[in-house]
This record gives structure tokens, C-alpha cells and sequence, in this order.
């Protein structure tokens, strides 16, 4: 119910008067910023809920559809870690799905008061494309004690479109944000 | 760790400071090396007193170098900063300024087996914005192939000047020796690793795996060159750094090149 009023006025706070030429203005481009900072806390909370062992199994379910629409189709995550040099790659999907089934009884994810955001850069298909890199900080403990700690560093695609839309039979333009492919790498033991 | 860094690391905890130091994107890298923003890495406006100015820049400067590398002299690392940010004449890095370009280890599977192969890109003006193609390609199998050296008693190391009067009948001897095959080529010739990774890949006989590395090699700034690699330890010197710095004379560009593509 909360939903379309909350996106309406998701639309008017970005649907700023747009420059006649590519280039963003600086003030733009911090509202840009904004948006595509509050997608990657949307996500940063969704992976907190879906790795926890506290998650009912459909809530985690709901909560991996909820996250994957945060992303353009095809995306991919691909892991490296301190002791392997190759990137496994994953669809978003079944990196949520494993994070849901990882084999521990208690798991804790905490994220770091650190994120940095990249300048927008624009590509051939006319939308911007830029990175968020940010800091998760993963806990493992089983029941007989065995635990596994990890600080990865996540750097999160974000695609930024401008976009129209009708409301009330007037045009309004506006800035989306989508999350794309991800490189996460292990950079504390 | 510069001044500024520590009267912001008293904000965080632990690991906060080191990853707050932490050179972490290679945009970051250009906007450090710039001069162009704060501590906390946020953009300064181009208003911005501090914005490119030669204190901030030297503070940045001397942090962008892997301090732990016994190869990097400080001294020609202080003719480095020196050079750059000269006030009377400073250089900055242009994301879009060419004469930069990545090298990315990957392993691919060839013929069954995984190897290590090497793609060179560079970032490349579109109609529309800019993208990453792939300029060069080190793969040790097809180097090996055509770096071998012809020995010069073949006979005849020529299709001779009427060979088209026997409508070229010849040539199955070339091809009957097949491992001398450059010796029938025009002057020009060059072998095109990159034609055969497109080759190979659509044949299916070359799959992609994995990228396993990547550095960059910066030719941007007049009379040097210099790597830029990523490098995680528990120091807040650490993300992408410097790890290689070179004074570059007239003409040298050109010997180095050949040698990082290892196409000599």
C-alpha cells in the first residue's frame, strides 16, 4: 500500500530540471549518489537478512526476490579470496541461494562505516555507469565451535539511466538506478 | 600514515582506519593523484580552495606508492612528486587522456588445458561515452609458435619470380613443411595474436575461465612510466599503488612497449 506513494516520491526528488548536454552537474551528480547509496544499503540490509540463521526459510526467499530486482538482468557476482586467485562467478540469484544454505549455526554480518563512490562515467549505450565500494564484515560460528571470519570488499556496478515517465498527463524525467555485476574480494583474513 | 588521515582515524575503529587510508578504486587513485578529494573521499568542488592544491596533492602523492617495495627508490620518488605537482607546472591524470592501458591475467582452457594468457585493453572514445577493447594478447603457446626461429638453410626459403607460370604448383611444398611458413610472407608481416583469441574462442577451442590479476602501465606523465597494481595487507599503504617508477627518455617508450605486450 505504502509502495506507489513512496515511489512517486522517489520520482519528484530526482526528477530535477535536466542539462541540455551529457555532462551532470555537481549537484546532480550528489543526488545521483544519494539514490544509488540508499540501492546499496537496500542490499547491504537484504544480505544481512538472507545470510542470518534467525531468517525463517520463506522469509529469506522473499527477501532474495526482493534483492535480485535491485539489479539489471544478467548480472553476476564473482568471488576472489586471499588463498585463491581465481574469481568464481555466480548469478545473483544463486549467490543469495548460497549465502542462504552456508553451513553454520550462527552468522553475523556487520558492514563498515566505509563506502566510496566512484565518478560517473558514460558508456556507448548512453546510460552511466559507476562503482560503490563498500566493506562487509562476515562471522561464521558452528555449534562445536568452529568459526570463520572474513572482511570482504564488495565493488558494486551501478547503471544510471534517465528515464521518463507519465504522472497526471505530465511528463516527468527522472534518474534510475540499477545494481550490476559485483567483485567481491577477501582483504582481511 | 599522512597528518590527516590520523586526526580522522580517531572516528573509527579498527579496521576503519586502514581501509579509510585504503587507495580502493583506481578512480580513486586518479582523484588522490588529482588532488581532488577530501580525506573522507569525498569529491571537492573544483571551488573548493583545496581542490588540485599542491599540499593536499603532496600529502596524496607520497601515499600512493607501495611503500614496502624495496624497488621503488625514494629519491626518484621525490623527483616524481616534484615533477607533478610543480606549481608553476602541475600534471594530472585524465581518465579519458589515453596513454594508459590495462594488463588483465586471466586462465583460459586450451585444448583441455588450464593456461595462463594475458589481455592488454585500453579505454577507447565511443560515439557515445567510452569503453574497454582489447588491444593486445600474451598467450605462451602461439608466442612460442611464431617466435621460433626459421633456420635460414630451408631450401628454397622463396616462391621464385615464375612460380605463377606453373600456376603456383609450389606451394605444396611450403605447406608440406609447415613449420617455416613465415619465410613465404610478405615483409610486412606480423603475426595477429588477437585474431587468433577471437579465432580460437569462436572455434571453441580456447575458453574463458577466470581473470586472475590486473595492473595498469601509465604513460601519461611526460618522461616517466609507471605501474599501478592492487595490494592487500594489514597496513593502511595498501590498495592500488605504484609498484614500479621509471624515468622515461626520448625513444624509450617505444623499446618498453614491446617488452610489457612481450611481443619481442
Amino acid at each position: 500500500m505504502l509502495r506507489q506513494p513512496l515511489i512517486l516520491a522517489v520520482l519528484f526528488l530526482f526528477a530535477l530540471p535536466l542539462a541540455a548536454q551529457d555532462d551532470i552537474s555537481p549537484e546532480r551528480k550528489r543526488a545521483i549518489d544519494s539514490l544509488a547509496m540508499e540501492k546499496v544499503r537496500d542490499l547491504s540490509r537484504y544480505i544481512s537478512i538472507i545470510g542470518s540463521k534467525e531468517t525463517p526459510f520463506s522469509e529469506g526467499n522473499r527477501v532474495i526476490d526482493r534483492a535480485v530486482e535491485l539489479f539489471a538482468d544478467g548480472s553476476e557476482i564473482g568471488v576472489s579470496s586471499l588463498y585463491r586467485e581465481e574469481i568464481q562467478y555466480f548469478g545473483v540469484r544463486r549467490y543469495f541461494e548460497r549465502l542462504m544454505a552456508l553451513n553454520y549455526d550462527r552468522v553475523t554480518i556487520k558492514w563498515y562505516n566505509i563506502q566510496y563512490i566512484s565518478d560517473l562515467e558514460l558508456q556507448p549505450d548512453g546510460r552511466y555507469v559507476g562503482v560503490i565500494t563498500i566493506y562487509q564484515r562476515f562471522e561464521g560460528v558452528t555449534d562445536d565451535g568452529l568459526k570463520y571470519m572474513d572482511t570482504t570488499k564488495k565493488d558494486i556496478t551501478v547503471y544510471v539511466e534517465r528515464k521518463e515517465t507519465q504522472i497526471s498527463g505530465r511528463v516527468i524525467e527522472f534518474w534510475d538506478v540499477l545494481l550490476g555485476d559485483i567483485r567481491v574480494v577477501e582483504t582481511l583474513p | 600514515m599522512p597528518a590527516g588521515f590520523a586526526q580522522v582515524e580517531d572516528d573509527f575503529l579498527g579496521d576503519e582506519a586502514l581501509l579509510l587510508a585504503e587507495t580502493k578504486q583506481v578512480n580513486q587513485f586518479f582523484r588522490r593523484f588529482n588532488g581532488e578529494e577530501d580525506l573522507l573521499g569525498n569529491r571537492l568542488s573544483p571551488r573548493d580552495s583545496l581542490y588540485r592544491s599542491p599540499a593536499l596533492r603532496q600529502e596524496y602523492l607520497e601515499m600512493l606508492f607501495d611503500k614496502f617495495n624495496p624497488n621503488l627508490s625514494p629519491s626518484l620518488q621525490r623527483r616524481f612528486i616534484s615533477s607533478v605537482n610543480d606549481p608553476n607546472r602541475p600534471t594530472y591524470l585524465d581518465f579519458l587522456g589515453g596513454e594508459w592501458f590495462a594488463e588483465v591475467t586471466t586462465t583460459f582452457s586450451y585444448q583441455g588445458k588450464d593456461m595462463p594468457l594475458t589481455l592488454f585493453l585500453e579505454l577507447e572514445k565511443a560515439d557515445i561515452g567510452s569503453k574497454w577493447v582489447l588491444r593486445q594478447v600474451y598467450f605462451e603457446p602461439w608466442h612460442d609458435l611464431f617466435s621460433e626461429q626459421v633456420p635460414e638453410d630451408v631450401y628454397p626459403a622463396f616462391l621464385h619470380p615464375l612460380s605463377h607460370e606453373l600456376d603456383f604448383m609450389n606451394l605444396i611444398k611450403i605447406f608440406r613443411n609447415r613449420e617455416n611458413l613465415e619465410l613465404y610472407t610478405s615483409r610486412s608481416y606480423q603475426p595477429d595474436y588477437l585474431t587468433l583469441l577471437i579465432y580460437e574462442s569462436k572455434r571453441r577451442t580456447l575458453q574463458f575461465k577466470s581473470v586472475n590479476k590486473v595492473k595498469f602501465h601509465f604513460f601519461q606523465v611526460d618522461g616517466w612510466y609507471f605501474e599501478l597494481a592492487e595490494i592487500y595487507r594489514r597496513d593502511p599503504n595498501r590498495g592500488w599503488l605504484i609498484t614500479s617508477l621509471s624515468r622515461l627518455e626520448a625513444g624509450q617508450k617505444d623499446l618498453l612497449l614491446p617488452y610489457i605486450f612481450r611481443s619481442q
